[in-house]
Order: C-alpha cells, then structure tokens, then sequence
C-alpha cells in the first residue's frame, strides 16, 4: 500500500490524539493541527492525500476552510471528511464541498472505512488528470 | 245718555234687577270658585261668593263674607305664592298662580287662582275678582310625576356611579393587563389604547387613539401580514388566535408578535368593534432560541471528549493482546456499551429540547421501509448478545418520511424491549402493510405494563413505578418516538399485559401531504 499523507484538523486535542493513535495503524503519514489558522501555511509546503477536518473551530471554522480549498484549483478535488458532533454539521459541510460526513463519535472501521476509499479514489482522479 | 235711574225706564229697572238675578245664576252654577273682596274696604273683605267657592272652601257663605282671603291659607303662610299675590294687589294688576289653601276640615287642597282688579272711571281699584279652580287631583298626578322623574334621575345616577366604577374597574384590569389591547372600529379606527400597547411601542394616547391603524406611528402598522388577518380572516366570524407575525418597526427595532383578534358580535353600539391583543413575545422567543443554542453546544461539547474516549476504547480493542482474558474482553466491551448509552442520552437531551421548542426538522426523502429494519434491526443484533431479534412480514413499500427519526423509534422500541425483558430471549418485529400505512410492532416477552402506566408511557420524563430502580433511564424515549411519529402523521401505541410482556406499534402513512414548517 502506498504511504499517503493525512490531515487532522482538529481545535480539541483529544480527538487529534486519539486519530493520531487510531491512524497510526494505516501507516500512512499523520499530521495534526489544532489550530485552523495554520491550515493554508500547511498546506503550501506539502499537499496532504486527504483532510480530517472538524466544523466547529474557533475563528476560522471548518465550513470556512473548505470554501478556501474548494475555491483554490490545487485543492479543489482534495477529499475532505468532515467529522463533527453537531447535528447540522452532515448539511453544512455537503454544502460547503466536503467529500464526506462522519458524525461524532464514530466507529472506527466506518472512518477508516472511508478514509481509504477516498485515498483511492483520489489516485485515480490524479492519475486520470496526468495521463 | 240714559240712566237707569230715568224714570220712564222702569222696565229697565226689572230689566236689570232679572239681569242680576240671571248673572248670579250664572256664577252659582260656575264650577270654579267665585269671589269678590272691596278693596275701597280696610283688609280687602270678600263681599261675594259662588256656591262653587263654598264647595271647594267648606266653608258657607255667612263664613266667608267679610274675610279677607288669607283665611284659606290657615296657618300656610310662609309660602311665595302669597307674596305674588300681594305684590299683584299693591300694584293693582292681575295674576295667576297656583297656592296651596285648606278646606275647612284642614284637608290641603290645591288652587289655581285667577285675580284681576276692577277700577272705576277714575282708575281707582275698587275690587278685586278672584276665580278658583281646584287643582289638587291635577297637582297630585303631577307631584307624582316630578316625584317619579326625581326617582328616575336618582336611579340613573346610581347606575351611572356603579357603570362608572365597574367601567373604572375594567380599564384597571385592561390597563394593568401585560398585554397591547386596541379597540378598533369596523373602519380600523383606533378606539381605545391601553397603558401596555402605548408603552411597548412607545407612543403616546394622543398620537394613536382616534387615529387609523394603518397611520398609526408613520405607518408602522401597515403590516401585509396583519391586514390579511383583519379584513380577510376576521370577517368569517372566526376569531384569530395566536398569529404570528414578525415586524421590524422604525424605532423599536424587530418584534415578534402573536396577535389575538375577536370581532364584537353583539348587536348594539359595539357591533362589529375589534378587539385586538398584541402579545410581544421577542424576548420569550430569543429566550427559547438562547436555550436552544445553549443545549446545542452543551451536546456538541459534551460528545467531543465522548469521541475521544470511544475513539481510544475502540483502539483498544484492536490492540487487544491475543492473549487477553475473556474478563478483559468483557470489560472493554462494557466500557464501549457505557459510552454509547452516555452519547444516546446526550442525543436524547438535545432532541427533547428540540422538540420542546418545536424546532425538528423532517427531512423527507422517499426510502425503502424494509431494508431501513432489516439494517436497524441488524445494527442492534450485533451490540446484543442476549435476545434474538426477530423480523416477520414485510412492508413492501417506500415511504416517504424522515428515514433517521424513524431508524431512531424502531432503536428504541427495540433497545425497550430487551431492556424490560430480561429473562426472556426474544423480541419480534413484525413488519406490514395496513392499507395506506405501513405498520411496526416490537413484541416483547417482558416485564409487561400496568394499565394504569400505560395511560402515561409516552409521557416526557415517565417512569413506570417499579421500573424506577430496577432500570436506568429518564424517561424521555417513548416521548421522542410519539413526537417523531406525529410530526410524520402516524400514531403510536401500546397494548400490554403485567408479567406477559408488551407490544408497541405505531403506523406511518405511506405517502403524505409534506409539510416541512
């Protein structure tokens, strides 16, 4: 399996911890950042393969960073889970571009589950891109 | 010119004496009273009376003669009338006037008095002639009259007082009341305003009463809203009762406003007057929605830690030593369980919440009914070890509804139903389709309900009395199934015995008017 590159966007240090421990398992390579400001600094040195991304976040929240993502060519077919506790959270985040919702608390085989069938189907996309 | 003392008119002279004879003939048979006083005389004697003066006096002639007439007065002095007729006498002029006299047996009588002086060629007064009727019958009728009209008057001023002060009483009540009250008339002319409505919408008696609704404050009613609801609703006879209507006025800022309206059916001077209530109830409202957003965030910050400790025990689980006791594996499995009851709870909160406030949103989508219990039922059979879940009959339809809400009353009738049946091993579902509808039933071999209790299942915050220790729970997840079945058109049901076990149903219309407010 290829080694890919995930996000944790997160402001509760808990659930990064946590994801970071229950990813870890994937092998692939875990970034976590709690603070969502630092988001676009990440993401100009080295483009992750897919974004956990929580809603609620102070200042900047996650609805908000996907419309930055999706309005940038770059990370415009980015696969993004949203993962969130709110209950309006599976509307706001379709309708802000996410690939996909998770509600909080989450099965774990669910969320990795999706986290590989995006990984997939993002190589695919790529490789149909640059032919 | 002749003279009757001439000689040669001896005729006359009998002529004259029969004249006389016939002229007090005459008097005698007057029905008014007759007399004549000499004024040339001291004390201005009577020198005549009629037999009709003698009938109303009662007194007889040879009593009356030589009397001046103040004798019918008795000891009725003091009285104006006889003040006129002294001043007439002095000044030698005629009168009318009405004075009270007394026959001679003391009986009052009343006397309409009718007095001229006559003068001799020189313009002397030399009597005076007065002519009496008795009005006492007349007086009478009219004394009771004044004394019935004085009687009316009293009693309307009663009634006014007492309108006065029950009128003092409800414009206390009116003005007190914590509401907007107007009166308007059938043109939607402002009657009357009360304290509340002048003070919420900071405007004073003078700028509101007597004026149009719609020119009230710059127009600050001339609300589309409203208007439907006066000329179009309010005509049918129907009142309108608790309408919304939310309006941003000029000076005050955004109101929210139930509005309750009663046309005056009576006939009368209040016909077809408007009574309209305004209730302000922004800051209920935003209460509400303060409780609502407090709930919201209480649960989404409630659940991240949860995340975190389902997330770590799950973690756990897959690094579960190969060697691990059976205990350690049961512990692990308690623990996951626990978190999963604490996140239900939580969800269970919000959603009362929400269903207090009336904010559920159904989000309808047409779904396939038997594969959304196959899928339920088999999400619980895999977190249940103890009963053997069982599903008959199959519905065999879509349905159009809120695919969620129904997924989370089929959960808890089921989740029910292996709670309260501890000692039995089975709970069927069975599945149909009843005519338009389509039918759940979750059978237990349980504890069974009291008929008493079952009255009170649905019930937010019930808990059966003898469930009360033996079972953990706050009593709020029937009430959520009835709420959520409801909101969907359908009903909710039970039918139990004591000891035997329960069976809850409920039924769904297949396909529905969709109304999402």
């Amino acid at each position: 399996m290829d080694r890919k590159k995930i996000l944790i966007c997160d402001d509760d240090e808990g659930i990064t911890d946590m994801l970071e421990l229950v990813l870890e398992e994937t092998g692939h390579e875990i970034i976590t950042e709690t603070n969502s400001l630092n988001i676009k600094s990440i993401l100009k040195e080295d483009l992750p393969d897919l974004i956990l991304l929580d809603l609620w976040m102070p200042v900047l929240s996650g609805d908000q960073v996907l419309k930055t993502l999706r309005a940038d060519e770059n990370t415009k077919q980015l696969p993004v889970i949203v993962i969130s506790a709110s209950r309006d959270g599976k509307e706001i985040a379709l309708d802000a571009g996410a690939t996909d919702f998770v509600a909080k608390p989450f099965d774990i085989d669910e969320l990795l589950h999706k986290i590989e069938k995006y990984l997939n189907y993002n190589f695919l996309k790529i490789e149909n891109k640059n032919p | 010119m002749k003279s009757p003392n001439n000689h040669g008119f001896s005729l006359s002279k009998e002529t004259l004496r029969q004249d006389f004879e016939l002229l007090t003939k005459a008097l005698n048979s007057s029905t008014s009273g007759i007399i004549i006083t000499d004024n040339t005389q001291p004390d201005n004697p009577i020198i005549f009376c009629n037999a009709a003066f003698e009938k109303i006096s009662g007194y007889t002639r040879s009593e009356i003669i030589g009397h001046n007439c103040r004798f019918l007065q008795q000891q009725d002095r003091a009285q104006p009338a006889r003040a006129v007729i002294a001043e007439a006498v002095k000044e030698g002029k005629e009168c009318t006037i009405e004075i009270r006299n007394y026959h001679k047996n003391g009986n009052l009588f009343w006397n309409e008095l009718y007095m001229s002086p006559v003068t001799d060629e020189n313009g002397a007064i030399t009597h005076f002639i007065g002519i009496q009727n008795d009005i006492t019958a007349r007086k009478k009728i009219e004394l009771d009259l004044q004394d019935q009209k004085d009687s009316m008057e009293r009693k309307i001023a009663e009634r006014t007082s007492e309108l006065r002060d029950s009128e003092a009483f409800l414009t206390s009540i009116i003005q007190t009341v914590r509401e907007g009250l107007l009166v308007l008339d059938r043109n939607f002319k402002v009657i009357s305003a009360n304290d509340h409505f002048l003070r919420t919408f900071k405007v004073s008696a003078q700028e509101t009463i007597g004026k149009m609704l719609y020119d009230l404050g710059n127009g600050q009613w001339n609300i589309e809203r409203l208007k439907e609801l006066l000329i179009r609703i309010l005509p049918t006879n129907n009142p309108v009762i608790d309408f919304e209507v939310a309006h941003d006025f000029p000076h005050i800022g955004k109101k929210l406003m139930l509005l309750n309206a009663y046309r005056i059916e009576l006939e009368g001077q209040y016909k077809d007057q408007i009574l309209l209530a305004i209730e302000d109830i922004t800051e209920r409202r935003e209460i509400e929605r303060r409780k609502d957003d407090f709930l919201s965030i209480a649960s989404h910050e409630l659940k991240t830690p949860l995340t975190t400790i389902k997330g770590f025990v799950q973690a756990l689980e897959r690094m579960k030593p190969a060697n691990a006791s059976e205990k350690y594996s049961q512990t692990l499995q308690k623990v996951a369980l626990y978190v999963d009851r604490l996140n239900s709870l939580i969800t269970d909160l919000l959603d009362v919440s929400r269903i207090q406030s009336g904010n559920i949103e159904l989000h309808n989508e047409l779904f396939d009914f038997d594969k959304m219990v196959r899928e339920a039922v088999e999400n619980l059979q895999a977190s249940t070890g103890s009963h053997q879940i069982k599903i008959k009959g199959t519905a065999g339809t879509e349905v159009l509804g809120d695919e969620g809400h129904i997924i989370q009353v089929i959960n808890n009738l089921i989740s029910n139903a292996i709670k309260y049946a501890p000692n039995s091993s089975e709970v069927l579902v069975y599945v149909s389709k009843v005519s338009d509808y389509v039918k759940v039933s979750v059978t237990d071999y349980g504890l069974g309900i009291s008929a008493e209790d079952q009255q009170s299942v649905f019930e937010r915050f019930f808990r059966g009395g003898d469930i009360q220790k033996r079972f953990p729970g706050m009593g709020i997840g029937l009430y959520i199934c009835e709420q959520i079945v409801k909101n969907h058109d359908g009903t909710i049901w039970v039918e139990s015995e004591k000891g035997k076990g329960s069976t809850f149903s409920f039924t769904l219309p297949i396909s529905r008017e969709v109304n999402n407010g």
